[in-house]
């Protein structure tokens, strides 16, 4: 992390290194740029002029998440379709519909139609879960599912035989837009603190009567992989944003690495 | 991050009290001199602003039409400086409100996305020489908690402040932070993130030590800086005891197309050299019914932030269902940033 550094030497060797490996990041907030909302390959947002001199968002130039909302709605539909039973009646309430980004390919609707409709691939009448043999290119992370800690498997979330929903407890279909819908029945608490505003992440405006984008569970968790590596904090890992200046005169940080004193199991005295 | 200095604004020399009373000062005859060199700027706007800026009351003092001449006065000279329409607000606290904030710090990735987001909102100094970002990310170890190593050690090795445990060994998290961490990702297996800003205590004690009185609290809990009567004593920095006002060293470096035009006379209007800053509470969003930009960029839905006098605020559900705790109670400072579990 040198090129952060006061290195004045380095500078411009850092800069070249910067324009020549990151061409998406090197030049900041240019419009058509594109950038992540929450999870990094996931729900990009494409930088646009909403009026002159403001953008509708701006994109941090290390990590390529946005940084900034200019316009928190854009993209959004009311909530009202979303039929939950949350008090947001005193407020407008807003999400972003999951379905356009998931099926940006029309994988989904083309598989659905020509095979997944009940008619050609038979329907599995065992509830014991197998390997999936296909689609590994399609879904790369089907053979990681980390989810359910292997007590649940593909089709106790998705569909039977509609490839383009999620599914309930009696077997009606939910619309990948709600996904709380099917999140909610396993974590219920989860649910409900959602819905009181306790927990996820909300957008716009903070005073009653005030617009508000929601944000549902799929945008900042990966269903298929919620553990995320190492610390399992139910998010992605993902790269920082650069650390403040070091004080003037000061060249690294070991300062504040070091331990006063060192712990038993390193100095080995039992 | 490579430097962005050359869109710095070096033409304009008298933006501030201090320097007009320098450069008067070069004169034998302070004032008539002053208004001499000031009558002689090329650009006659702009010489009558930073006169009439430099003999403005305080802020508080200010009648409403004082307080919009003020402002239209910045307005003018921030246009021409950025070279796009900026606007100066200056929106009174909302009736029945009063702001908190709380943060879960068991959900803190210590991305640093909000100490970004807030400099990109609230116009700070950025670059090598001058930066200044208002929030900062403590990166915390955790320790280690065993029964057997309770049992079998005798007093602490560390010194670090022990929190969980008991006296005998250092277990739980160990309160020695660090600010320069730099992992590849996180959040980091052994870690916690603490950010801290401004508390906006509701017992100041940079408001009680200020000399000029030109920080002050707002009737919504906000504590506010008057820049421009600001002495730069530092007097504030010293009482904070949450590291939270910076001082602008030199001449703040904010480029022009990096500028947000939206801002608010006590907050987030481009500071000058020689003046204490820090966080307003996004005083020129909230106060418009808007969420801060920490509390919208944070990408784990970590920050929370509302009307502590609604008992239907979210704020408030999270005071009354989640464990939750203010930085050094002890002080009796009462901030009305909270910290909570899950
Ligand atoms: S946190 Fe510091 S700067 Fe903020 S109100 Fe309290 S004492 Fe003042
Ligand atoms: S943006 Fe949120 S998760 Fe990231 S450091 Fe700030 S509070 Fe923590």
């Amino acid at each position: 992390m040198t090129c952060y550094r006061n290195h004045q030497t380095l500078f411009g060797l850092c800069l070249l290194l910067f324009l020549f490996t990151s061409p998406l990041l090197a030049t900041e907030n240019q419009t058509d740029q594109e950038c992540f909302e929450s999870r990094d390959g996931m729900s990009q947002v494409r930088v646009r002029e909403i009026s002159p001199g403001l953008v509708n968002v701006k994109c941090s130039s290390t990590t390529g998440g946005v940084l900034w909302w200019g316009d928190p709605f854009a993209g959004t539909i009311p909530m009202g379709d979303m039929d939950i039973e949350a008090d947001y009646s005193n407020e407008e309430a807003v999400v972003k519909p999951r379905e356009p980004e998931l099926d940006k390919n029309k994988m989904l609707t083309i598989c659905s139609m020509a095979c997944h409709d009940g008619n050609y691939v038979p329907i599995p009448h065992s509830k014991t879960p197998r390997p999936l043999k296909m689609h590994l290119d399609t879904v790369p992370d089907a053979m990681n599912l980390k989810h359910g800690k292997g007590n649940i498997w593909c089709l106790d979330c998705h569909h039977l035989v509609e490839r383009t929903k999620l599914i309930d407890n009696f077997g009606y279909s939910i619309s990948f837009n709600q996904p709380q819908k099917l999140c909610g029945k396993c974590h219920g608490q989860v649910y409900r603190a959602w819905r009181d505003g306790l927990h996820g992440k909300r957008i716009g405006m903070w005073d009653k009567g005030g617009k508000k984008r929601w944000w549902v569970c799929t945008e900042c968790h990966n269903p298929h992989d919620v553990e995320q590596k190492e610390r399992n904090s139910g998010f992605a890992q993902l790269r920082p944003e650069p650390a403040p200046n070091l004080p003037k005169g000061m060249v690294n940080a070991d300062h504040e690495r070091m331990h006063h004193g060192a712990h038993p199991d390193e100095t080995g005295h039992e | 991050m490579p430097k962005q200095d050359s869109s710095k604004t070096k033409d304009n020399k008298l933006t501030s009290r201090r320097d007009f009373l320098r450069s008067a000062g070069n004169y034998t005859v302070a004032s008539l001199s002053g208004a001499a060199m000031l009558l002689s700027d090329p650009k006659p706007a702009k010489a009558n602003v930073t006169w009439e800026e430099h003999f403005q009351k305080n802020y508080r003092l200010m009648t409403d039409e004082e307080k919009q001449e003020a402002i239209e006065r910045l307005e003018t000279r921030y246009s021409e400086e950025y070279g796009k329409q900026v606007t100066v607000d200056g929106t009174p606290s909302i009736e029945g409100v009063l702001f908190g904030y709380a943060l879960n710090i068991q959900k803190c990735i210590g991305c640093r996305r909000c100490v970004k987001a807030c400099v990109a909102e609230n116009n700070q100094s950025r670059g090598d020489e001058q930066q200044i970002e208002w929030i900062r990310v403590l990166r915390m170890e955790k320790g280690k908690f065993s029964e057997a190593d309770r049992d079998q050690h005798g007093y602490p090795e560390s010194f670090g402040v022990q929190v969980g445990g008991n006296a005998y060994k250092p277990a739980g998290v160990v309160l020695e932070g660090q600010h320069y961490y730099e992992p590849e990702q996180v959040p980091e297996k052994d870690a916690f993130y603490f950010p801290m800003q401004c508390m906006q205590c509701e017992k100041p004690p940079c408001v009680k030590v200020c000399p000029v009185r030109t920080t002050y609290r707002d009737p919504d809990g906000i504590v506010v800086i008057d820049y421009n009567w600001c002495i730069g004593c530092r007097m504030c920095i010293g009482a904070c005891p949450y590291w939270a006002r910076r001082f602008n060293w030199g001449e703040p470096n904010l480029p022009k197309e990096e500028m947000n035009p939206v801002t608010h006379y006590l907050g987030n209007r481009p500071r000058m050299k020689g003046v204490v800053e820090k966080c307003s509470f996004c005083v020129q969003r909230t106060r418009k019914g808007r969420w801060t930009a920490c509390v919208e960029v944070c990408p784990v839905g970590a920050r929370k932030f509302g009307n502590l006098l609604d008992p239907n605020s979210e704020i408030r559900k999270v005071l009354a269902k989640k464990k939750v705790f203010r930085l050094r109670a002890d002080l009796n400072t009462y901030p009305k940033f909270f910290y909570y579990m899950d």
